[in-house]
């Protein structure tokens, strides 16, 4: 009697979950098993490997490399030289000053899509503010080597909402080491350079590694920022995903749910090491 | 860290690195306020002269108050679906059935792995049906889950940091019932997170492109959908699109900041509407 209204219990406090479970069946994970199967199947129910033959071919190709080129980079760079600011913020003797920092990093890493885009044609475009201080005072020629709508202009647009996430991150991590750690390491006769490599290093990796994962992920699925600048100048895929859908570009549907499918791949790819990763820097950072 | 190696002063190296960053933050920001303020600034380094005629002209055109009215719609309407929807839930799995936390991180972790066209791909395909086909329902419940996350975490930050257990037995023995524990107890003391979540949704639903342009177009259009069609066609004019885009931004964080500083720490590491 007992255990059938423990039972009963259980059985209502999940249907408790229901309203949400519904929600994200509807509008996220019943759509995208169906993008998976369309993908794998034409119109008549037969299994396929075209449309994946499809996104392959050179042209989409092409994307794939051009968005794993800038994920790549934005994320190496913005790990880098996040990893050195954040050291700088992290060690700035005034609190006041160092909360002011990371509140900045906190809303900039959020200033993204259309109003950065045009930020950056104000600050680099062809009569840019940057591009003529460098023709008057420096003689230099920003144009055409450099252009804002190529590669390159993204890559710096992109930095301005890595670094400042990079920076976020990798903040908590320092303050894993714990400052007994460097006496002890000093005591013992190790110099700076050694302390990092053998102790300070290895407790920062899980964390530069979760965070460089979410930069790549976070790169490689934006739209906003390349689309305002680069238009279809540049091709990448989630603005060839976009163009299947706005009908811009004229293409199979079915190339454009395999190009889905694939970047779905390479995200959660990222977000389960970003996950595994995190776990394992958290043991560094509690207590 | 280190605190006996810590200096009163900053180090050069220091001041040079996080001043360099300083300047790469600002700058962007500054020169749009003053691009947006600017009669000419496309041949010497300061503007030749100010006016406030990008403003004028862009508040003149009609689009520019409907856009405005259609994005605040559509973040409200988020948040409230996300308060009804996320908030409840996370409470009920906090307070109910612990045994379904580790399928609700997985469910809230997802998002952060489906890019916003790949979203819009996917609805656009599955309700390709009148009346919800391209429509801003549609939409909203594509905002919602992608703003799923930043409720969630905000509020079970704050539901961590609250002995709930405790609080409702005390508001139990002094005589209240369901609904009053709920309103006068819990909810209050949920509030920050409560209030920083829905700002956290606000903030990137209203500056979202990705999936209004995609999944509705034309039909609904937005303010940021707007200023990326005046990015193309004049500059002034977007420079005070953009602006108004910052300024909300500053503004939200200045309000998350406020409520998260009474008692919670708010985590906003995510993915935005990049």
């Amino acid at each position: 009697m007992r255990q059938s209204s423990k039972n009963r219990n259980r059985v209502l406090s999940w249907l408790g979950l229901l309203p949400f479970l519904l929600f994200c069946l509807a509008f996220e994970i019943v759509p995208i098993l169906l993008l998976l199967r369309d993908s794998l199947f034409t119109r008549a129910g037969e299994l396929t490997a075209a449309n994946y033959q499809g996104a392959v071919a050179p042209l989409y190709l092409r994307s794939f490399w051009n968005s794993i080129k800038l994920s790549g980079i934005t994320a190496l760079l913005g790990t880098t030289i996040g990893l050195v600011v954040g050291y700088g913020v992290f060690r700035w003797p005034s609190k006041r000053v160092q909360d002011s920092l990371i509140a900045l990093s906190d809303v900039t890493t959020n200033f993204a899509g259309a109003p950065l885009a045009f930020a950056f044609i104000i600050v680099l475009g062809s009569n840019g503010l940057i591009t003529q201080f460098f023709l008057k005072y420096l003689d230099i020629k920003l144009y055409p080597e450099f252009s804002v709508y190529s590669l390159s202009g993204l890559i710096l647009a992109y930095l301005y909402f890595q670094l400042p996430l990079m920076v976020l991150l990798i903040i908590p991590a320092f303050g894993g080491i714990k400052k007994e750690w460097r006496e002890s390491a000093t005591n013992l006769g190790a110099n700076t350079y050694q302390f990092w490599w053998n102790i300070g290093l290895p407790i920062l990796a899980p964390s530069l590694i979760a965070g460089f994962v979410l930069l790549f992920a976070n790169a490689f699925g934006a739209y906003a920022t390349a689309y305002t600048l680069t238009g279809s100048k540049l091709s990448l895929v989630t603005l060839q995903i976009g163009f299947t859908i706005t009908g811009e570009v004229l293409h199979e549907p079915g190339i454009g749910q395999a190009m889905a499918v694939l970047s779905l791949l390479i995200m959660g790819t990222c977000i389960a090491i970003y996950q595994v990763a995190t776990s394992r820097a958290r043991k560094w950072t509690r207590g | 860290m280190m605190g006996s190696l810590k200096k009163s002063k900053p180090s050069s190296g220091q001041i040079f690195i996080v001043g360099i960053f300083i300047f790469y933050m600002i700058l962007p920001i500054i020169a749009t306020y003053i691009f947006s303020i600017a009669t000419r600034w496309d041949r010497t380094i300061l503007p030749e002269g100010y006016s406030l005629e990008g403003y004028m002209e862009a508040t003149t055109n009609p689009y520019f108050f409907i856009t405005l009215k259609n994005s605040l719609v559509l973040s409200v309407a988020s948040v409230l679906v996300s308060l009804f929807v996320v908030v409840p839930t996370v409470y009920w799995v906090h307070v109910k059935l612990h045994s379904a936390k580790p399928l609700l991180d997985l469910l809230m972790i997802l998002p952060f792995g489906i890019p916003g066209v790949v979203l819009a791909l996917a609805l656009v395909q599955v309700y390709n049906f009148q009346p919800i086909s391209r429509s801003p329902l549609l939409l909203t419940a594509a905002t919602v889950v992608f703003t799923m996350p930043f409720m969630y975490r905000s509020v079970s930050n704050n539901l961590a940091a609250v002995d709930i257990p405790t609080l409702t037995e005390a508001a139990q023995s002094l005589g209240a019932n369901t609904f009053n524990v709920l309103w006068r107890v819990i909810i209050p003391n949920i509030f920050p997170g409560i209030l920083s979540g829905s700002l956290l949704v606000f903030a990137t639903v209203f500056a979202e492109f990705t999936l209004a342009r995609l999944i509705v177009g034309a039909g609904f259009k937005t303010f940021p959908m707007l200023l990326v069609e005046y990015t193309r066609k004049d500059g002034t004019i977007a420079a005070g699109m953009s602006v108004i885009s910052f300024t909300i931004a500053w503004i939200v964080s200045l309000l998350i900041l406020w409520a998260s500083g009474k008692g919670i720490k708010v985590s906003r590491e995510s993915i935005g509407a990049r």
